[in-house]
């Protein structure tokens, strides 16, 4: 749940940590059980008192509480990403050129075998990460819980909704968003027949010429979890007719869609269609009215930072603008900024401009999961 | 005669405890490198406790239970496997016959040109392929509609479709196998058959086949092993199709949340019997007879006169280089400039822009330095490592060496995406702290090509009459100094086909990699997996095309100085 | 060679060979004096090659014992096994196994390169043994270029070029065509008397045998069935099996007569009813004694020869012209003996002639 209180809030804009009961993170790391005790996660409760009284520093154009003095010392960090190589490299490149003296390394894998691999390195003690990014809530909220998260409250998180940031705050906040509406190849499909709501999906039109992402993919998730809420169970089994195929990534999804291999495309992230659009593909996006689903990227400092200064200097780049510019306007990434000053998206549009749908009750949504992998594979056949 | 000249210098006897130590070295070396990783491996899969906690909390047989479930996932990798080994060791076999033993015209071009398959990565192959086959966007589909056709003419997205794919592609490892070993046949025995009036053809089947049996059969095993591990093909062709294998099932086993890798390692786990079983056959195949082509009496190497036939001969070759090499390539060519690949693109549609990108990403450069780096060390190390070993299983006479056979296989019966994991965890907690560094990675490179090069010395070695051996040992000569002399120089062209299959093997290496990966130790063939998934095929097929290019230049270095050394040798 | 040492230069004691349960080589001993050359005869799986790879150190015993020079190179009990390359002998194989990646020369340089011979001595040791073989003038061609018989003698400079003082030979000339494995035999024979050197040669051919061999071992199934000179087991051999396997002979199974002969002398009524006088070298008969009668030692004539004794009316039922030898069978005694005896005299089918033969010619077998 989100419901940050207001107090906390307060403190925030105070640039004070807000007061964090040691019992809360205890009780968070009980629930997972017997075998996380067995983890190292006493950072997760030394963090908040030493960033209780960090001073804030102007860097640039915006504001800090990590030293930069001794990051610039500590000269590097490590960050762990989901996202591909190139978007990586990016944002590295993008943070190296405005702080010169700290160089970024980083390390990607998929979702799930990132959070292995994370996981199974800090079992055997070694703690190398900085600074993390998950693609999908579930697996920030299981790190959270494992202690994986220092804390740091950023001066940054100001210009966050309390929903756009971990509870309690200062463990991961929203970096980006993804968003998914349709998109049609306007060769393929008439005018006509084009989709207009959700429910146009269905149109038995589109048998064997639909796609949609593959389960590990968390907007997939968001997608199936909305939309099941607002037109219950039966809409997947009907979707499920169509025989829908399952890919990887979003451009794959568009790739076959601007091709012609398949007619529509059901989970259309608007960063894909914007890649396309740009070459010149036959394509059309359709915003549905009902509202688009919206999976967040959730990155934040690692518990046991072997560069803790760098660490923080990083995730308040990029929370700040310039951040979140880099990761609207990068090509790889193109996910919008939830900052409530974001600029402009490329094409325009900011992230506000869009009816957005994403989960609010986290237990539920969390709940969910395996009876979406479970469908979800069942439905493409694996 | 005076008495100095009897007994060989009295080093000998430490030579003997040189060649005990080295054989224990290497037996710990490979037991550690298979069954450290192997056991957490095992470990994983009967982790039946809290998601992700290590070591496991629980201990069960759920995993295994749960298999029953991906039955059809299982038939469908076997099914295609199965077909695409028979037609890799098709063109293999056919290929390696026309090029060793006939005298078709250009012989020596096209023996260089057809390991190229090998390095035309199989993403880069399957990426090419579905450039061409997909049976809406695929070019030759789109050129059959546009002169009149109805639907698609091919459709490489069916089952048959990937194996065609893999076998093209793996064709070529077959062909390096078979062909060390027919390079290595007395022509007489071939001879013989022809003199007592057997056709050509006959010759081939019945003489050439059954003497080179135990090469096919390595090379069989080893590409049908890697096949079941294959991922690209079935990534790219399968999953279009809604077709899935056992590799692009656990690929989303492991990647999606909550990570189900327990599943994982168990089906991994399972494949082990599939594999067993296989090697357990060839060695009853190969155990009952003598191969041994390569004897003390020297033969010249010669080639038959097929007449006119050398000309269809050639066609054949041509034919499977076309479509594994020159189509492919030109194919993504093709598509690298454009925008957005299609068959008859508009002129504004074609750009060069996605090699400026690809040459601009940071992170290929250095992973490209970084995987030409490691390819040459895990090739050197493999093929001295795998050299010893295939000599320890073939011709010592130690106790358990059957055993070390099948140790070696491991690596290759668990599709790599899985194994890494194994060795993620084991190298994780070793005290050395190697892990996230780039010896982690040779490390996994040299385990994970081990069996590649055993099986490619292994045939070789078979075929090396003992007595060659024997003599130089009754000569005196210490065991060290009879493999530089004799053994290692008689293997040459066994030992040189496995360094250059090891070397592009690492370099295309991707499995592992994706997760050994430190932050310093970046290599190449993800990051154009990475472009493949987040940026485009157009980008991808420019990376790809990099990548090829690289490798060549560098096979070509070495090639050219292998041969230089060659000549100043002899 | 070192002179006044009176020590055998092979002594193989009780060797035995187990490969699981199957005994390639029971019990053997033989020794080997210096500058003698020994043979190890019999058919093929009899176990002589794997006694002499045993002797090479290349196959591993499972019991007793082998000295060289003196030198224990193998004993079982005290568990010493010397690899092959400590051994210091020297080889030649059956399959030649010259190394084709090598020229000639360096072939032949080999066993002194690890004697770490250089330079202008090891050129000369090397041209020497070509010399002997007369194959200097290959010194600098391709191994691979020769024919099997030039193969074979750089196998076999090869084998002598580091002066061994024992040589083993593992059927050297059985891959060469007939009349070259003739000249190859009294070659080597001359080389080895030449260069004074220890022998220990295994063979499946009798003629190589008889004509290279000081001495003689007949295996059988892993044993030895018999040993001594050529002309020993030639002319005496003790069992069915080495008359047989040695050149042809006839042999006939009857019983003893009780009639008083000269020392040394037994009287032998075939099955047949035919009687005959023969030597018994010491043996005691058994109750089914059995003769051999070497097939060059009966002599048929078409009158009756003077003596009386082993003289026998025959039948001739063929005769086959061999070149230099004439091969006739005869019925005799309700069976068929071969004889075959220079041409000189003819005979036609279905005449009658008189066979002999001489008392001492007549070998009482030891039962078996």
């Amino acid at each position: 749940m989100y419901a940050v209180k207001e107090d906390a809030l307060q403190g925030v804009e105070n640039v004070q940590e807000p007061k964090v009961s040691k019992t809360t993170t205890r009780r968070d790391a009980l629930k997972v059980g017997l075998a996380i005790a067995a983890l190292p996660f006493t950072g997760a409760t030394g963090g908040p008192a030493a960033a209780q009284d960090r001073p804030v520093t102007k860097v640039l154009d915006f504001t800090t509480g990590a030293d930069i003095a001794k990051a610039e010392q500590e000269g590097e960090f490590l960050f762990y990403t989901h996202d591909g190589e190139p978007a990586a490299a990016g944002i590295i490149e993008a943070f190296g050129k405005d702080f010169p003296k700290i160089k970024g390394k980083y390390v990607r894998a998929q979702n799930g075998s990132l959070f292995s691999k994370i996981l199974a390195e800090r079992s055997a003690n070694r703690f190398n990460v900085d600074v993390i990014q998950f693609s999908e809530p579930a697996t920030a909220i299981d790190f959270q819980k494992r202690g994986g998260y220092t804390r740091y409250v950023s001066p940054q998180v100001s210009a966050y909704a309390p929903e756009h940031l971990s509870n309690p705050v200062g463990d991961y906040f929203w970096v980006g968003v993804t968003f998914a509406g349709i998109a049609y190849n306007t060769d393929k499909v008439k005018p006509a027949d084009a989709p207009k709501s959700w429910k146009d999906l269905l149109n038995p039109l589109w048998l064997n010429g639909v796609n949609v992402k593959q389960s590990n993919s968390g907007t997939q998730f968001v997608q199936w979890y909305e939309l099941r809420k607002l037109y219950g169970d039966g809409f997947w089994k009907e979707f499920a007719k169509l025989r829908p195929r399952g890919f990887d990534s979003r451009v794959q999804l568009f790739d076959r869609l601007a091709k012609g291999d398949d007619k529509v495309c059901a989970l259309a992230e608007y960063a894909g269609y914007l890649l396309h659009k740009e070459k010149g593909a036959p394509i059309a996006f359709v915003a549905p009215e009902d509202g688009l689903p919206a999976s967040q990227l959730l990155n934040g400092v690692v518990d046991k930072a072997p560069h803790p200064e760098a660490a923080r200097l990083f995730v308040d780049w990029l929370m700040s603008n310039r951040g979140q510019t880099h990761y609207q306007n990068n090509p790889y990434l193109y996910y919008g900024s939830v900052r409530k000053d974001a600029p402009p998206m490329p094409g325009g549009k900011r992230l506000k401009d869009f009816k957005l749908l994403s989960p609010t009750d986290m237990d539920a949504y969390s709940a969910s999961r395996d009876t979406f992998n479970k469908e979800w594979n069942g439905m493409l056949g694996l | 005669m005076d008495t100095s000249a009897q007994h060989p210098p009295s080093a000998t006897g430490q030579m003997i405890s040189l060649q005990s130590a080295i054989m224990a070295a290497v037996i710990v070396v490979v037991a550690a490198f298979v069954l450290y990783p192997i056991y957490y491996l095992l470990q994983a899969s009967l982790d039946v406790g809290v998601a992700d906690v290590r070591p496991p909390t629980a201990y069960g047989f759920d995993n295994f239970a749960a298999l029953p479930g991906y039955s059809t996932i299982m038939w469908n990798t076997l099914v295609v496997t199965f077909v695409a080994t028979i037609m890799a060791l098709i063109f293999g076999f056919l290929t390696a016959w026309i090029l060793t033993r006939t005298n078709v015209p250009f012989q020596r071009t096209l023996e260089q040109l057809m390991a190229v398959p090998y390095y035309v990565t199989p993403l880069l192959g399957a990426l090419a392929w579905s450039f061409l086959g997909a049976p809406e966007s695929g070019f030759i589909n789109q050129l059959w509609r546009r002169f009149g056709g109805e639907g698609a003419l091919i459709d490489i997205t069916s089952p048959m479709g990937i194996a065609w794919v893999m076998a093209l592609f793996e064709g070529s490892v077959a062909f390096v196998m078979i062909g060390a070993v027919m390079k290595s046949m007395d022509p007489s025995l071939e001879e013989a058959s022809q003199v007592i009036g057997a056709s050509r053809w006959r010759t081939m089947l019945r003489v050439t086949l059954p003497l080179v049996a135990p090469g096919v059969l390595g090379a069989a095993i080893f590409v049908f092993a890697e096949m079941l591990g294959s991922f690209s093909a079935a990534l790219v062709l399968g999953t279009p199709a809604r077709f899935y294998v056992i590799t692009t099932a656990i690929y989303q086993l492991v990647s999606q949340y909550p990570p189900r890798m327990p599943l994982a390692a168990a089906m991994g786990v399972s494949l082990f019997a599939v594999m067993f079983l296989m090697l357990y056959f060839y060695r009853r195949i190969t155990s009952r007879r003598s191969y041994v082509t390569i004897s003390g009496k020297a033969f010249r190497p010669r080639v038959m006169d097929v007449g006119w036939l050398r000309w269809v001969l050639f066609a054949v070759c041509v034919t499977y280089l076309l479509l594994s090499v020159f189509l492919p390539i030109a194919t993504l060519v093709f598509a690298s400039v454009q925008k957005l690949a299609v068959a008859f693109p508009a002129p504004e549609n074609f750009t060069l822009d996605n090699f400026r990108q690809a040459l601009s990403l940071n992170a290929v450069r250095s992973a490209m330095g970084n995987s030409i780096i490691l390819g040459l060390l895990t090739a050197t190390i493999g093929v001295i490592l795998t050299g010893l070993l295939s000599w320890m299983i073939q011709r010592s006479r130690l106790p358990g060496r059957g055993v070390l056979e099948y140790i070696v296989m491991f690596p290759q019966a668990v599709p790599r995406l899985v194994f890494a994991f194994g060795m993620m965890w084991a190298w994780l907690v070793f005290p050395i702290p190697i892990y996230g560094t780039f010896w982690v990675l040779l490390i996994a490179y040299l385990t994970v090509f081990l069996p590649l090069g055993v099986r490619t010395i292994s045939s070789v070695i078979m075929q090396l009459d003992r007595s060659l051996d024997e003599c130089g040992q009754v000569c005196g000569a210490s065991w060290g100094y009879r493999l530089t002399s004799i053994t290692m120089p008689l293997l040459r062209p066994g030992l040189l086909a496995a360094w250059l299959l090891i070397f592009v093997a690492s370099v295309r290496e991707l499995g592992a990699s994706i997760l050994l990966m430190g932050p310093n130790s970046k290599v190449m063939t993800p990051a154009i997996v990475e472009a493949w998934f987040s940026s485009s095929s157009e980008l991808t097929a420019a990376m790809a095309l990099i990548q090829t290019i690289v490798i060549g230049l560098a096979m070509l270095i070495f090639l050219s100085i292998t041969r230089r050394a060659a000549r100043l040798e002899g | 060679m070192k002179k006044g040492t009176s020590d055998p230069a092979i002594e193989v004691e009780n060797l035995s060979i187990r490969y699981g349960a199957i005994t390639a080589v029971g019990s053997v001993s033989f020794t080997v004096n210096q500058g003698e050359q020994l043979t190890l005869l019999g058919p093929s799986g009899c176990g002589k090659t794997s006694t002499l790879r045993a002797v090479a150190g290349l196959e591993r015993p499972t019991g007793g014992t082998i000295k060289i020079g003196g030198r224990t190179m193998y004993d079982a009990a005290k568990g010493i096994n010397l690899a092959a390359e400590e051994r210091g002998l020297s080889m030649v194989f059956q399959s030649y196994a010259i190394w084709p990646h090598m020229t000639v020369f360096d072939n032949v340089a080999y066993g002194l390169r690890v004697r770490k011979e250089s330079g202008a001595a090891l050129k000369e040791k090397v041209h020497h043994a070509l010399d002997l073989v007369h194959m200097s003038a290959y010194a600098d061609r391709n191994a691979s270029q020769l024919s099997g018989g030039q193969q074979q003698r750089v196998a076999l400079a090869r084998a002598c070029a580091f002066s061994p003082t024992v040589l083993l030979f593992d059927e050297p000339l059985s891959n060469l065509d007939a009349k070259l494995r003739a000249e190859m035999r009294i070659e080597l024979r001359e080389l080895q008397h030449r260069l004074k050197v220890t022998a220990l040669y295994v063979t499946h051919d009798l003629e190589e045998a008889l004509a290279m061999s000081d001495r003689i071992v007949v295996m059988r199934a892993g044993n030895i069935e018999q040993s001594g000179t050529p002309l020993e087991i030639y002319n005496h051999p003790r069992t069915a099996f080495v008359a047989d396997f040695v050149g042809s002979a006839n042999l006939i199974n009857g019983r003893v007569m009780d009639e008083q002969l000269g020392e040394g002398l037994v009287a032998i009524e075939a099955d047949g009813g035919n009687k005959l006088h023969g030597v018994t070298l010491g043996r005691v008969p058994g109750p089914t004694p059995a003769m051999s009668l070497r097939t060059v030692h009966l002599h048929l004539s078409n009158q009756p020869p003077a003596h009386s004794n082993n003289v026998w009316p025959v039948r001739v039922k063929r005769a086959v012209f061999l070149g230099d030898l004439t091969q006739i069978h005869v019925a005799w005694g309700g069976r068929e003996l071969v004889v075959r005896q220079t041409a000189a005299t003819t005979f036609t089918e279905g005449q009658t002639a008189y066979l002999s033969i001489a008392p001492e010619h007549c070998v009482l077998l030891e039962p078996e």
